[in-house]
């Protein structure tokens, strides 16, 4: 597979990614988007292996690595904040938990729930990505991704 | 770290383009490298010294 047709179907999967998203949302069922989303990550996997004119040296190797190791080190302190401020509103309200049978028809309750902490996590989860092409420029251009030639 | 890719490269008569494809590297590794801007591993260091036929340390000084 060509390095563009794998960017292709990147776009793809995550075209039905969004679809399955919204389905979910729509059927109040979310296994459709966690099986969907773990088949298309394993779908993408699979794919990046059989990339065949893939160019990456050990600089690009070593962006990739710090770009993520910075990303995951910065995202997890703001989620695990985000979450532990979420488990006080919900230790101090009824947790409203629906018995498993009911699950997910009864979902949302007309109950307190964390409605709002998980909107704010999904936000921070989407923003994750920004997080890390930012760090990723950040490397590139500290390794010279984008220095003029002198020749 | 300093090196010595540049000079070598002008004494063989060498494009960065040239000497990346040589290493199997990309030429922004090689501009990257002769900038001062990446250390190159060990292994690359090792090729390219070989590749000019001299020792490590004649290419790469430690500062």
């Amino acid at each position: 597979m060509k390095q563009n047709t794998f960017y292709l179907l990147l776009g793809i999967v995550g075209l039905i990614e969004v679809g399955l998203f919204w389905l979910s949302v729509v059927l109040r069922n979310p296994l459709i988007i966690t099986a969907g989303f773990i088949m298309g990550v394993g779908l993408l996997y699979v794919a990046r292996m059989t990339v065949t004119d893939i160019r990456e040296d050990e600089r690009a190797v070593l962006i990739s690595q710090k770009a993520g190791s910075r990303t995951l080190e910065v995202f997890w302190v703001l989620f695990f904040a985000v979450s532990l401020g979420s488990a006080v509103i919900g230790f101090g309200t009824p947790l409203g938990i629906p018995r498993p049978r009911e699950f997910p028809r009864d979902f949302p309750r007309d109950e307190p729930h964390l409605g709002y902490f998980g909107i704010f996590q999904m936000i921070m989860l989407c923003c994750i990505a920004f997080l890390y092409i930012g760090f990723r420029v950040y490397y590139a251009r500290k390794y010279g991704e984008w220095d003029s030639d002198e020749e | 770290m300093k090196n010595k890719i540049k000079v070598f490269r002008a004494m063989h008569d060498l494009t960065q383009e040239a000497l990346a494809q040589e290493l199997k590297v990309t030429r922004q590794t090689i501009l990257a490298i002769e900038k001062g801007k990446y250390d190159p591993s060990l292994e690359l260091a090792f090729k390219i010294a070989r590749f000019f036929g001299v020792s490590v340390e004649e290419v790469f000084l430690y500062d």
